[in-house]
């Protein structure tokens, strides 16, 4: 079996997606839904329900009254911010995982793919985009091809880091260069795989590549510079660093200017900080300074 | 006080965060600078320190931020970081101050260069106010992590596992 075949066989291997994950992204791709639709998904998965009630109750939503129905969370703190719970319970296996070919330690993927999440969902509003929700879960599952390459990664990680610095080439080509294919578009196949929307298909596909798509597709224009925004504020960057190219053109066509770019990376932080308090994990961003 | 068999602290300065110290023991020490931009400044006579890492020039684009978090912009922050020395007992003109991150993604245009606008920011904000940069590593494609020794004042950046001194 070649390397580039055994990669592809790998794909197959990634346990799937639960069923009430891929059945929301279908409710929250079609724009008839109603907040009773996306109820009714997530009701039966008592286990997931727990832990959205849970997350819901915790200290740093700062509800008067206990919540006890996912209807009432959804009331009181937006249907938006209950999927966005939703969605990255149901990820969290996945990503928390240390990735060693890309030096990512343990929370750096599902940190960075958090952060992408909400800076696509920030820009999203910014620009108007439609299915704000949509852009999150594009945005927290945009490098799940990591998650394939990692091992592969770790293998050829000399050589792809010499193509980066000794050729100048981004760790997308370098990666196309040595391992046959590169993380973008290994998970465009797993998306395809578990049968995702093909606008979230797209997305993951073609977020370095933007420009390949014609006519271009705001989604995934959002996706990428949000993305450009993670790398550059250092939110989970590994061994790729800030290695990766933009596109003044992709900019230009969402209508974005530079100090837009830097009003998403203050709210994403903002609420990448919150989150991470939701979920237990270690804080990133304190109030201010402090005296040790 | 440090117990013997303490030897070294770490002090985590976070994204949009500072730290001071005054413990000879601790060392202030920040990851994961790219377009951010990581100050040390650090009295030699008193053998006080002080690190920010900030993420944007100007806190015009949210204010509402620049109060909650100051450290997350250079023109509300690094002013902070001073003070919070000063009131350590850091003199000014004693101050060894150096300078790292600024990185940028591949981009001809240079519009995603908020590295660039961070370290012009920083130099304007330095020149304004009589302050010199003892030395500075900025610029690149690359993530950098720095450290700074409150007893010694030594300033180190380790990229891609490699660590020089600054």
């Amino acid at each position: 079996m070649t390397r580039i075949e055994e990669i592809l066989d790998r794909i197959g291997t990634l346990p799937p997606l639960p069923t009430t994950a891929l059945r929301l992204m279908a409710v929250i791709n079609d724009p008839r839904s109603s907040m009773e639709d996306i109820v009714e998904v997530v009701r039966y998965d008592q286990s997931l329900t727990t832990q959205v009630l849970r997350l819901c109750n915790s200290a740093f939503f700062g509800l008067s009254r206990q919540v006890s129905s996912l209807s009432e969370a959804m009331f009181r703190l937006g249907t938006l911010k209950v999927l966005q719970l939703v969605m990255s319970v149901h990820t969290n296996v996945l990503l928390m995982k240390e990735q060693r070919g890309y030096s990512l330690e343990p929370g750096a993927l599902w940190r960075h793919s958090v952060g992408v999440a909400l800076a696509s969902t920030v820009l999203g509003e910014r620009c108007k985009i439609q299915n704000i929700s949509l852009l999150f879960t594009a945005g927290l599952l945009h490098d799940i091809g990591k998650v394939i390459l990692n091992e592969y990664v770790a293998q050829e990680c000399h050589e792809i880091v010499r193509l980066v610095h000794e050729q100048q080439q981004s760790f997308i080509d370098a990666e196309t260069q040595v391992l046959g294919h590169s993380h973008d578009q290994i998970g465009g196949m797993v998306a395809e795989r578990w049968q995702l929307p093909d606008s979230i298909v797209r997305c993951i596909r073609y977020h370095h590549t933007p420009l390949l798509l014609n006519p271009p597709d705001p989604q995934v224009d959002v996706v990428f510079v949000a993305d450009c925004v993670c790398l550059m504020l250092g939110i989970g960057v590994g061994v790729d660093e800030l290695c990766y190219r933009c596109d003044h053109e992709v900019m230009q066509r969402l209508g974005l200017h530079e100090r837009d770019l830097e009003f998403v990376g203050s709210q994403m932080l903002d609420e990448l900080a919150k989150i991470e308090q939701i979920f237990g994990v270690r804080g990133s961003v304190s109030a201010g300074g402090s005296s040790r | 006080m440090c117990p013997l068999w303490c030897e070294k602290m770490n002090i985590l300065v976070d994204i949009a965060d500072f730290a001071v110290s005054n413990d000879p023991q601790a060392t202030l020490v920040t990851h994961s600078l790219g377009s951010c931009i990581g100050v040390t400044i650090w009295d030699s006579e008193i053998r006080v320190g002080g690190m920010i890492h900030y993420m944007l020039p100007e806190s015009s684009i949210a204010p509402e931020k620049a109060q909650t978090k100051p450290a997350m912009f250079a023109d509300t922050g690094v002013p902070a970081l001073f003070h919070a020395v000063y009131a350590l007992g850091a003199v000014k003109k004693r101050l060894i101050v150096k300078v790292a991150g600024g990185s940028h993604l591949l981009d001809d245009n240079g519009t995603f260069n908020i590295g660039q606008r961070n370290h012009i920011m920083l130099r304007k904000l330095f020149w304004k106010n009589g302050i010199l940069v003892d030395s500075e590593d900025v610029g690149g494609s690359i993530s950098r992590t720095l450290r700074l020794e409150v007893g010694t004042g030594r300033v180190t950046i380790t990229t891609r596992g490699q660590e020089k001194e600054l």
